[in-house]
């Protein structure tokens, strides 16, 4: 028995702290460094941030390049889809460009309508909302993580915070932001939670990530009426985003309120992030 | 001249199970993520470290394994050293593993790389769980039981392909 365990011993003994064959370091000293790492990411201080910032930046190209010959291959098949698809959208567009038109007569109206309403309210603001295009570098199709990597960072003055734009519709917000790069969270991942008001009824509630597909709606109040389809825009509450920017529309399933987003987040090669009033600030 | 080429023939089969590491740690999909169900993905980093310093230590060096964890962090966004943490995890109980067992087969293989996924997950759990970063534990539960369940059909690629070096070797 005794033996037995000297046994053991000697194996963990030589599996941690013994360097091995052609190795460079033990594996007890790669894990006190994992550890140390660890320890040293709860700090915040500018160097270290700016170590950080240099890594992330040195490896999020890494990945582009790595991934690069992959969705050179992803693009050439779905053109290649689309030129056998074009005869048929082009029959549907025309379709669809006729009903746009009739209703763009429809919206005209609205939108008059609505600037006299807000003259009304004292509301009418600014156009404040600049947007800056940025190319998509990284989209790690992660389970666990829900998040993409843009080409734009602290350089072209990003801020953590701000509003990330699929078209005109709410995708996430940045939230690391680096020398060249900046990392969003999508309304999908499980730590996003996003101030929110549902139409028509004006409801104030969180839109809250699942790590699934669709975000759900929490804290809404008791005896709220919400049907099926009805749109969901950023309530601007946080002080962070704008209000108004569209989301998607609700869907009820059994007891929750899940969230149908415009967004195809699996799509997404370009994405806007609203700079807001605080870019303007800047200059 | 033939003994150079052999010899740089050689080096470069050496280096394909890092540089596949590599690849995986930086390519922005993994390989076996299906769109049609979200639960099955593989954590094909683990099999390969499990693998190769279970078979072929000298391959897989602790340091590039420390690395492609760092990697692996910074591309999904997590504290930098989790990755590292669990990969070094999983080649300590290969190097164990290896040290402790005399007859190697597949099956033995692959049941002892059952405490090194528990183990590596448990790290993965408690760091997450000290940093209060939450991440849907279904998703690596069921990420863990297929990367399990894939081993053998990628341990049979990779015992060809070390036979292949070892003749080369030869």
């Amino acid at each position: 028995m005794v033996t037995n365990r000297e046994d053991v011993g000697i194996a963990i003994r030589s599996a941690f702290l013994k360097k091995g064959t052609q190795q460079k370091f033990s594996l007890i000293f790669l894990i006190i460094i994992s550890i140390i790492f660890l320890y040293i990411d709860t700090f915040q201080s500018k160097p270290l941030n700016f170590l950080r910032s240099i890594t992330k930046d040195v490896i999020y190209r890494g990945s582009l390049a790595v991934s690069l010959p992959g969705k050179g291959f992803k693009i050439s098949f779905q053109s290649l889809e689309r030129h056998f698809n074009v005869r048929e959208e082009n029959l549907r567009l025309k379709e669809e460009n006729i009903k746009l038109k009739d209703s763009l007569y429809g919206i005209e109206f609205l939108k008059v309508e609505n600037k006299q309403l807000k003259k009304l309210l004292d509301q009418e603001k600014k156009s404040t909302s600049l947007l800056m295009n940025t190319k998509v570098i990284i989209d790690k199709n992660s389970p666990f993580l829900k998040s993409i990597i843009v080409d734009k960072g602290a350089r072209e003055k990003i801020k953590k915070g701000m509003a990330v734009l699929d078209g005109n519709n709410f995708i996430g917000r940045v939230v690391e932001v680096n020398f060249f790069s900046s990392r969003v969270l999508l309304v999908t991942d499980l730590n996003s939670k996003i101030p929110v008001v549902v139409e028509p009824k004006a409801y104030q509630a969180i839109l809250s990530g699942t790590g699934k597909e669709s975000p759900v709606l929490e804290y809404l109040p008791k005896n709220h009426e919400i049907e099926n389809g009805s749109k969901v825009y950023t309530s601007g509450k946080d002080g962070v985003f704008l209000s108004g920017i569209p989301i998607g529309e609700t869907k009820k399933e059994k007891n929750t309120i899940i969230i149908s987003l415009y967004s195809d987040f699996s799509q997404l090669s370009y994405v806007n992030i609203n700079l807001g009033e605080q870019y303007l600030d800047f200059k | 001249m033939s003994l150079i080429y052999k010899h740089f023939i050689l080096k470069i089969f050496q280096l394909l199970p890092l540089l596949l590491l590599f690849f995986i740690c930086l390519k922005d999909d993994s390989f076996f993520h299906f769109d049609f169900f979200d639960l099955l993905s593989l954590n094909f980093q683990y099999i390969i470290i499990y693998y190769w310093v279970l078979k072929n230590p000298q391959i897989l060096g602790y340091g590039f394994i420390f690395l492609a964890g760092i990697i692996t962090d910074v591309i999904l966004g997590l504290p930098m050293g989790i990755s590292s943490l669990s990969y070094l995890a999983i080649a300590a109980l290969a190097t164990y593993t290896r040290i402790v067992t005399v007859r190697v087969t597949l099956l033995t293989d692959w049941l002892t790389f059952i405490p090194a996924l528990l183990l590596a997950n448990l790290i993965y759990f408690l760091v997450l769980y000290f940093f209060d970063i939450p991440i849907n534990y279904l998703n690596l539960f069921f990420s863990s039981l297929f990367t399990f369940l894939m081993y053998p059909f990628l341990w049979i690629p990779f015992e060809l392909f070390r036979r292949l070096i070892r003749s080369s070797h030869g």
